[in-house]
């Protein structure tokens, strides 16, 4: 593989890697907004009525900037009962070839983002609850976390390519 | 293209691009792309993000990893070693009694866990290994284990039933009890089974020597017992607490998940590498899960648009001229069919939308329906080609169960479902007794 592809590769897996731990650990701040919620809804007798909204919003941002991690590491599952029988260099040309389907749907669902925050950001839009919160910002991870699984996509295809010319990328 | 046909034409792309062995999630959200772009050309690009953004006003999701990560929690501290443990020295002087023991865990398991890798992640490491060990036989154990794993979708807390909660518009907490009788009712007909083929060939599952036996003392076995008691305290706080109302379903899942840390740690068994391992896990099936979720909204939002269910209503209804017990009997097999082929995850977005206003419509109880929905799909979780249970049992199991065994050893098992979900289609109040005893009913 030409030499910017491999550094592409690089470059994407590291980065993907390194957000994905860090979406990992999102998981207990999702946990301590809930239990902080709870508490203080218990003692106080007031609820926080932003709390779970918020926490919708943390969940969307751990599993969106997790996937392309999840990529990386094979953990989106297959139907493999054919899939499996294959030799690996046969596996990774169909992976190449039929990644193409999952680069095309990545891309719909990126220019979509890009749209759907532009008039997010355009009209102010909110939330249609009583805390009314603006849906930009949320849009923006959202995207970002779309953009990130579709740059590992491109860069498994590479992988798959390489490894099905017999010359993988270590 | 008439709108059925071009339905049946999606799902039959999807068939065909899943057989690549390409990501589920993937497969499923370009043949939604690429049938909104192909129907209503450039305009309807944004429909796959919009659909999307779906999920946002679906707060029960937001149980999904906690609960994900109290199995997690369970298995990789080692808790799960003791669980086994204890059933071991107690179920073990009985003629098949490991394979009993071990239907017991998987059901203690499923109390503390919202998907069913995590109880077949304990099964195929823990139990497997040992079971083997004592002679028991390798068919029979492979089929204890899948079929005993599934459980954990249909005792709660259980996240398959919160996604079929939503997308019906019924309580949550109605569905969950819904399911715990026919759970339990699942797991005694296993027991019975294996109990039956035991005392016929019983070298089929050996008692524990006396010497073994022997080794075991009666204050160990009473010592063992407190193991039992950590995840039922789990379960009883949880349950307790979002029963009685004081916390709210997402609260609760989150109070879980720390009592669940807190058991580990009270156990001495929480570690920063247990820790790192079960936050990371829970991350990857959370992602999976949820993923398959979007793009299935994406491709249910494409037919929804074609006006799908109104047609396949009219078909049923109008065309066909069928009774609504044939109608659910159809629904039910098509789940058992499609769940072969496809994600179960994926199969409740797809279907579910299509299906639930029809069963409300022919005056069948959605909660109900929701239970032998998720029967049947735990009956595709075990069945090849498609099972999540299948992959994980020939990724964990020991070298010396082949794909065979595997294939082989469910046969029994699956047609113990079939038989409950006869059973619950016949006597509905073994599903609804208790949440209409909860409700005042």
């Amino acid at each position: 593989m030409p030499r910017p592809i491999e550094l592409f590769v690089r470059y994407v897996d590291a980065m993907n890697r390194r957000i994905g731990r860090i979406a990992m650990n999102l998981l207990f701040v999702l946990a301590a907004l809930l239990l902080s919620s709870t508490v203080t809804r218990l003692l106080l007798g007031a609820p926080i009525n932003w709390a779970l909204e918020m926490s919708q919003f943390v969940l969307s941002a751990y599993y969106l900037l997790g996937g392309a991690y999840a990529i990386q590491l094979d953990s989106h599952v297959r139907m493999d009962i054919f899939y499996s029988r294959l030799s690996p260099p046969k596996r990774a040309l169909t992976d190449a070839i039929t990644i193409l389907f999952v680069i095309f749907y990545l891309v719909v669902l990126f220019a979509g983002g890009i749209s759907s925050t532009n008039y997010a950001i355009v009209y102010k839009q909110q939330n249609y609850s009583a805390w009314a919160p603006l849906l930009w910002p949320i849009k923006v991870v959202m995207t970002i976390g779309v953009f990130l699984m579709l740059l590992q996509a491109i860069s498994t295809f590479f992988k798959d390519l390489a490894a099905a010319r017999g010359k993988p990328i270590a | 293209m008439s709108s059925e046909l071009i339905t049946l034409f999606m799902f039959a792309t999807m068939m065909a691009l899943l057989m690549t062995g390409q990501r589920v999630f993937g497969v499923i959200g370009f043949v939604g792309s690429a049938a909104a772009l192909w129907l209503w050309g450039e305009g309807a690009f944004e429909m796959p993000f919009n659909a999307s953004f779906q999920v946002l006003n679906w707060y029960p999701l937001i149980t999904a990893p906690f609960f994900i990560f109290m199995g997690y929690m369970l298995s990789e501290s080692g808790m799960a070693n003791n669980l086994y443990r204890m059933f071991h020295v107690w179920f073990g002087p009985v003629q098949g009694g490991l394979a009993l023991g071990t239907v017991a865990l998987m059901v203690l398991i499923a109390a503390m866990n919202g998907l069913s890798v995590a109880g077949m992640a304990i099964g195929a490491t823990i139990a497997l290994p040992e079971l083997l060990r004592h002679g028991y036989d390798k068919r029979m154990v492979t089929g204890v284990i899948q079929g005993g794993s599934s459980l954990g979708i249909l005792i709660p807390p259980s996240v398959v039933l919160v996604l079929y909660a939503m997308i019906a518009r019924q309580p949550v907490l109605q569905l969950w009890l819904a399911g715990i009788f026919p759970g339990l009712m699942m797991a005694a007909i296993f027991a019975i089974y294996i109990y039956v083929r035991c005392r016929i060939n019983p070298e089929l599952g050996p008692a524990l020597p006396a010497e073994e036996r022997a080794r075991i003392t009666w204050f160990e076995r009473f010592l063992l017992l407190r193991e039992g008691l950590m995840p039922v305290a789990v379960f009883g706080i949880m349950m307790g607490l979002f029963l009685t109302g004081v916390t709210s379903l997402v609260e609760s899942s989150a109070v879980g998940a720390l009592l669940a840390t807190l058991a580990a740690a009270i156990e001495r068994k929480l570690s920063w590498k247990v820790i790192e391992d079960t936050t990371r896990k829970t991350l990857l099936i959370s992602c999976m899960f949820l993923w398959i979720i979007l793009a299935a909204l994406c491709f249910s939002a494409v037919y929804d648009g074609l006006g799908a269910i109104k047609a396949i209503e009219s078909l049923l209804f109008n065309n066909w001229d069928l009774s609504p017990w044939a109608i659910l009997i159809i629904m039910l097999l098509s789940f058992v069919v499609m769940g072969t082929f496809l994600d179960d995850t994926a199969m409740l977005v797809i279907v579910a939308p299509l299906y639930i206003p029809l069963v409300i419509k022919m005056g069948f109880n959605p909660i109900w329906f929701g239970v032998l929905y998720t029967m049947t799909c735990q009956i595709a979780y075990i069945t090849p080609p498609f099972g999540y249970n299948l992959f994980l049992m020939r990724a964990l199991a020991p070298p010396e169960v082949t794909l065979v065994d595997i294939y082989r050893s469910i046969v029994p098992f699956a047609a113990m479902m079939m038989i409950s979900v006869i059973i619950i289609l016949a006597f509905p109040q073994i599903a609804l007794w208790l949440p209409n005893l909860y409700s005042g009913r």
